[in-house]
């Protein structure tokens, strides 16, 4: 069943011309992993920013179409219902420290204070949280004391600890070494496992063709590719907008560019199918 | 960037575990009692015979006494020298060279900065021994809104980091070639280009930080749960009653005396 199903939406900020997202039609299963990706500007967190319901709650503007957030429908709600439903890790993690807290821990417990989270669960979920997201021997440091990594572990933290049946995370991995980005894919992975659904805007392709269920491409606003990654992640279209492919399919395109490989053979997206297309050349 | 909290001392002390509203009752009795009291010499006596051995026993007197003689004691002094001069009074005292002062002007001047003296005092020993996120998180739970604890808190937060950022502006226009360092004239000149990034990047800031405790579900209706427990105690209960008669006693006695005499 689909948890999130957004219908013709379309959506302008206010005193811009130009709408950030064009007639975007886009239904998305219940604990399923969907990677977003895009050229800078192309709407990934205007998209983000629906579906948690900031956009139209918070930022104003011009909206049009049908958004269905499990169950509720995103207009009649208010911010205040969405967002006990999906929460959101914001692309700046500075953004997302509430300014009321002096420690990692208690930074994290605000969100679950407001929802009157009883104490005992609060601090089981808490530590939970610091402890997936690698920042437990940070808690008693303050949120502004940390690196740009940290603090987008924080973000991620905070959020993941609200608990909400949608996370969507907003390029997430964007300060953080390999090591670091591959730590937040596999919580995703666990958090999937555990039937949640997460929506995540990200650059780092190789990791997308590892984890996500589905690939949704952005272009100036409009889905412009919607598939598995083996589908979109190999497609042409990505080289022709800039976004780029990732390191094995661009050697493999380069292969038979060259003539060096066959024509048809499927491109590869990770290090095994790499082995399987460079096998047959 | 130093994990500074408002002007918070961080110690292990009786004084730092008293519930924050014994603090805060305490505080202002003590500085209503500087106001009411008839004679200057006891608002003095205020500080050196209560604050000064409180700031002892809660293992803050060091610092405590440093915050005194630092801002405290030059504040009064100066004041006390500039009010004893101009305030106009009856009986000369002395005369020195054109100026004259006057024995009334000296006992006014004087009861107005015992008052101001144990006021800081007061607030001083308050804000050193009470952490602001405890005392907040005691005022919410007892009713106050948390809309109230946000601006308290984060107006504190504010203060560092707006240093750092005054710091990081300054960096980037000395790396452009403007002075920032010399005279008062040099630095003040430096001062205008800092502010505008400084002021637009706070109020760009008010909206960023607006989302983020939307996000955190801060304007969801319902109870709140608290993390810290602030532990309170019958004896404490009893002890901010008796003080808050007492200081109202005072006060009747005051107003008493005043209305007879
Ligand atoms: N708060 C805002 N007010 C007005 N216009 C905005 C706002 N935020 C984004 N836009 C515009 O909306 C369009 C989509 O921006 P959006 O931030 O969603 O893109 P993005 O894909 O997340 O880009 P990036 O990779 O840079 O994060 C852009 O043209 C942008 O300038
Ligand atoms: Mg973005």
């Amino acid at each position: 069943m689909a948890i999130i199903d957004i219908v013709d939406l379309s959506y302008t900020y206010p005193h811009t011309n130009q709408p950030a997202l064009r007639t975007i039609n886009l239904s998305i299963e219940e604990g399923s992993f969907v990677a977003l990706i895009g050229a800078n500007g192309a709407g990934k967190s205007t998209l983000c920013y629906t579906i948690t319901g900031f956009v139209p709650h918070f930022f104003q503007g011009e909206f049009h179409g049908t958004v269905t957030i499990a169950g509720k429908d995103l207009k009649s709600s208010e911010l205040k219902d969405m967002v006990t439903t999906a929460s959101l890790v914001f692309q700046k993690p500075q953004n997302q420290i509430s300014g009321t807290k002096f420690t990692v821990f208690d930074e994290v417990a605000f969100g679950l204070e407001n929802l009157g989270v009883p104490r005992e669960e609060m601090i089981k979920r808490i530590e939970r949280a610091l402890e997936l997201t690698g920042i437990a021997h940070l808690a008693e440091r303050s949120p502004y004391a940390l690196s740009g990594g940290q603090q987008q572990r924080l973000a991620f933290a905070s959020m993941l600890a609200m608990d909400t049946p949608i996370l969507v995370l907003d390029e997430p991995t964007s300060q953080l070494d390999p090591i670091g980005s591959r730590e937040v894919f596999e919580v995703v992975e666990r958090l999937t496992d555990e039937g949640k659904t997460v929506i995540m805007a990200e650059h780092k392709l190789e990791w997308i063709a590892a984890f996500a269920d589905r690939v949704v491409v952005l272009d100036e606003g409009s889905i412009l590719l919607d598939g598995t990654p083996d589908e979109v992640l190999t497609s042409s279209l990505l080289v022709e907008n800039d976004i780029g492919s990732t390191r094995y399919t661009s050697v493999a395109r380069a292969a038979q560019e060259q003539a060096l490989a066959p024509q048809n053979a499927n491109l590869p997206i990770s290090l095994e199918q790499a082995e399987r297309f460079f096998k047959q050349a | 960037m130093n994990e500074t909290i408002g002007l918070y001392i961080d110690r292990d002390s009786p004084l730092h575990r008293l519930n924050p509203l014994t603090k805060v009752v305490f505080t202002i009795c003590i500085v209503i009692l500087g106001f009411i009291s008839p004679w200057a010499w006891i608002t003095f006596a205020i500080p050196v015979l209560i604050l000064i051995p409180m700031s002892f026993w809660g293992q803050i007197g060091v610092p405590y006494l440093r915050a005194l003689l630092k801002i405290v004691v030059p504040l009064a002094l100066i004041l006390l020298v500039m009010q004893s001069l101009f305030l106009p009074g009856e009986t000369t005292w002395f005369r020195f060279w054109f100026l004259s002062v006057e024995y009334e002007s000296v006992e006014r001047s004087l009861t107005l900065v015992s008052r101001l003296v144990s006021m800081t005092a007061s607030f001083i020993l308050f804000l050193f021994s009470t952490h602001p996120s405890r005392l907040m998180t005691d005022l919410t739970r007892r009713g106050v809104s948390p809309i109230v604890t946000y601006l308290f808190i984060s107006t504190i937060q504010l203060i560092p980091l707006m240093r750092t950022k005054a710091n990081t502006i300054m960096d980037a226009q000395r790396a452009r070639g403007l002075e920032t360092e010399g005279n008062i004239v040099t630095r003040s000149k430096a001062l205008m280009p800092m502010l505008a990034p400084l002021v637009f990047g706070s109020l760009v800031d008010v909206e960023e930080r607006a989302i983020a405790i939307e996000a955190r579900a801060f304007r969801v209706p319902g109870k709140r749960t608290h993390l810290t427990i602030v532990p309170d105690s019958q004896a404490q209960h009893l002890f901010r009653i008796a003080l808050i008669v007492l200081t109202v006693v005072l006060i009747g006695v005051r107003l008493w005396l005043s209305l007879t005499s």
